[in-house]
């Protein structure tokens, strides 16, 4: 599977984000470049778990509201930025459920191919239609992230450890237990 | 919790998420909108500026009663010039994102010819490199471009490129005002028959810039022109520049190719005239006589003819009195019956070896014969024919050494011009080495690191890291020239020589022009296509003092053919 994370940083990127976090924490207008740099993948997480447009880009704009009201409480913790704009979108996608008392779940047959190549299953077009069954009813909330995560959004094990505050290994294997189950049900 | 399930939603292209940010709204909606202080406060100002205007409007009307007609002239011209001023920053404010502030002085455009389907990775002279895929350009119509494509490139590196360039330097992001700080900038177009090209979906110019500036801390920007700010797509990556003894320069550099140049061409032109010129006056030398022929004299036992030739035929011949024609050994069939024989008629013709030996035809009724025959002398006359050709020959060879030494005097004169020609040729490529030499010392010292990043349209790019004025000290300053007349000028530059930026103000008089006092400094300016400047030695005695300031710039009178001029003139 190909990462197109651009959740990972270098040392010295991290340094340098840190600088313009320190500068934000003094003076709010330079969260602008804080703004710039992550409102588009924030957008696309919030996007991928609600149902509509419109509510994502609210749900966006949010999370920089908090993001900005609550950066003089930000510690760096050595790990990117975004990590902790991910754990306030993640809290706001959560207020839009408790508001919609609905769960989005978008899926694209492209992932759903991925996924069936991975379980080695040759019949694709027969198994396309239960396969998006299965994750979109039935998949517990917990395996139903670890789904998105990796192969909607094709986010690397590393990054999702990240985000779920698991280590990679766990990861991993929580994501091949998955499919086996997925393997399972659909026979 | 209920679910929803959505197959194969629509995607959101980026373009429409980023049409959607609005960093404004946030500080808007943000506690910190809330927390202003009172005189803040957006009541607080409508409020005090409502009070100015009344305070200003009682004022003049107590005044203008008392005050006799010249001073109300004086407003009327202040008033004319503060319209005349509003509609100048108008249209200044109007001009396209990129205007370049002095006419024919620009950064070049290097061009490349590029074969659509084929691609190609294209070598810049400053040791930068751009990977062309194939098939990646598309026309209006989105059709796949075949065949022969023009792509111009040009890279911004310096506060002088930058300038000259008209590029903005200035990145505005949600109402906030940046000045960029460059670690290189570059323009990439690309043309078919004329029209301007797109790139296709999916594909990717990758560029390697060559970069003096080795910092992480800079974002990867587009210029966008219609918004006239800049996008941010991202970060670019840093990589270490090759070794200089890697480095080349691209095929069509014009210092690799000494032989291409114009002054050398014009050198080999004018040793080929000078090869002309000597055949001409070689050929134009006066040509000696032929050289006489020396008399033999008759042999013993042989038989000869004597014979009377036209002296017209045999000018050779002519000029010797008494020869006779000895019949030669080759002549086998040759007999004394032959010779007692009275002919009927007897012929002389040239014979195969030239003035040498001639062809006798003896003709009896119906029998004819051909012999080979010499000319000879006997007796008194070998005597006088030897006198005879020893004074011609003496003339011959007087004429032949004449002329030798003269086609000798041609030659060196050619020679010495060739010599000539060669030693500026020489010169030329001395030159030329010396040029390739600094080029690659400069490329070495200025280098430090490659600047990688991939673009998927065609426009301006930089890498640069958004930061504010430099501090240290301010003043409010009008910009004036040297008669002591403010300056119609819209943007005033400041060049702070320790920060890679053109930091941009604008409107004279600049309200508060920050700066590093401690900083080599200089401002630019332009008023009508001429460009002011006040010079770093001058900078701190005229600005530094915080307060108002009048700030007189020195006109530059030089008329700049290249940026490279400029970049001197300012000791760059």
């Amino acid at each position: 599977m190909i990462d197109t994370s651009t959740y990972h940083v270098t040392p010295t990127e991290l340094a340098s984000e840190m600088a313009i976090v320190e500068d934000a924490k003094k003076n709010p207008s330079r969260f602008g470049v804080l703004y710039d740099n992550y409102y588009e993948q924030i957008f696309r997480y919030i996007y991928q778990r609600v149902d509509d447009k419109e509510q994502a880009f609210d749900a966006t704009q949010q999370v920089f509201v908090k993001a900005l009201e609550s950066i003089h409480k930000y510690e760096f913790r050595g790990v990117p930025f975004a990590s902790w704009l991910y754990r306030i979108a993640f809290s706001e996608v959560n207020n839009v459920y408790r508001a919609q008392k609905q769960r989005a779940v978008n899926i694209d047959s492209q992932s759903v191919y991925a996924i069936l190549d991975e379980l080695e299953e040759t019949k694709i077009d027969e198994y396309h239609d239960k396969i998006v069954d299965i994750i979109g009813k039935e998949l517990p909330e917990d395996e139903l992230q670890l789904i998105e995560m990796r192969y909607f959004e094709k986010r690397s094990f590393k990054e999702i450890a990240a985000l779920l505050e698991i280590t990679e290994n766990n990861a991993k294997v929580k994501t091949y237990r998955i499919l086996e189950k997925l393997k399972k049900i659909m026979k | 919790m209920n679910r929803k399930v959505n197959l194969n939603r629509p995607k959101i292209s980026s373009e429409e998420i980023l049409k959607r940010k609005n960093f404004d709204s946030v500080l808007k909606q943000s506690a910190f909108s809330g927390t202003k202080p009172f005189f803040k406060k957006p009541w607080f100002l409508s409020g005090v500026v409502a009070l100015t205007v009344a305070l200003v409007a009682t004022v003049l009307l107590t005044t203008k009663n008392t005050k006799s007609d010249q001073p109300l002239v004086n407003s009327a011209a202040k008033v004319a010039d503060s319209i005349a001023l509003q509609a100048f920053y108008k249209s200044e404010e109007a001009k396209p994102c990129i205007s370049p502030p002095i006419k024919g002085l620009n950064v070049r455009y290097t061009s490349y010819k590029v074969i659509a389907e084929k691609g190609a990775v294209l070598a810049f002279k400053t040791g930068s490199a751009l990977n062309i895929p194939k098939n990646a350009f598309i026309d209006a119509d989105g059709n796949v471009i075949k065949g022969a494509v023009e792509l111009r490139y040009r890279e911004f590196h310096d506060a002088a490129d930058f300038f000259v360039s008209g590029i903005p330097m200035t990145y505005d992001s949600a109402g906030v005002t940046y000045q960029f700080e460059s670690a290189g900038m570059v323009e990439v177009l690309v043309y078919q028959n004329g029209k301007q090209v797109k790139m296709a979906a999916n594909k990717e110019i990758e560029i390697e810039m060559a970069s003096a500036v080795d910092g992480t801390e800079y974002n990867f920007y587009k210029l966008d022109t219609l918004r006239n700010n800049w996008t941010c797509l991202g970060k670019d990556k840093v990589k270490p520049a090759l070794a200089a003894s890697k480095k080349t320069l691209p095929e069509n550099s014009a210092l690799k190719k000494v032989e291409e140049m114009p002054e050398y061409k014009k050198l080999e032109m004018k040793k080929t005239e000078a090869e002309m010129q000597k055949q001409t006056e070689i050929a134009m030398l006066p040509k000696p006589a032929a050289a006489p022929m020396k008399p033999t004299q008759v042999k013993k036992g042989k038989y000869t003819f004597n014979i009377e030739v036209d002296a017209k035929e045999f000018p050779e011949l002519a000029v010797y009195k008494g020869f006779l024609f000895e019949v030669g050994d080759e002549n086998k069939n040759f007999n004394k019956s032959m010779y007692d024989l009275t002919w009927d008629e007897a012929s002389v013709k040239e014979g195969t070896k030239a003035g040498l030996n001639y062809n006798l035809t003896l003709i009896k009724g119906l029998k004819k014969y051909n012999i080979v025959v010499y000319p000879v002398f006997e007796g008194k006359n070998y005597e006088t024919a030897m006198n005879n050709y020893q004074e011609k020959f003496n003339k011959y060879n007087a004429t032949l050494e004449k002329r030798i030494a003269e086609e000798k005097r041609i030659e060196a004169v050619y020679q010495s011009k060739v010599a000539a020609y060669k030693a500026q040729q020489a010169a030329l490529v001395k030159l030329n080495e010396e040029r390739l030499a600094n080029l690659f010392n400069q490329m070495e010292t200025s280098e430090k690191v490659m600047r990688v990043f991939a673009i998927s349209s065609f426009g301006v790019f930089n890498c640069d890291n958004p930061s504010s004025y430099p501090t240290g000290s301010s003043c409010t300053a009008t910009i004036k020239n040297d008669l002591n007349k403010k300056l119609m000028c819209y943007d005033v530059y400041l060049v702070d020589k320790e920060k890679n930026a053109l930091f941009t103000f604008t409107k004279n008089p600049v309200t508060r022009l920050s700066f590093n006092p401690n900083s080599k400094n200089m401002l630019w300016t332009v008023e009508n296509g001429v460009l002011y400047w006040l010079k770093p030695e001058q900078f701190n005695a005229m600005m530094l003092g915080g307060g108002a300031k009048d700030v007189v710039l020195n006109k530059v009178n030089q008329k700049f053919e290249t940026v490279e001029e400029m970049k001197a003139y300012f000791n760059f």
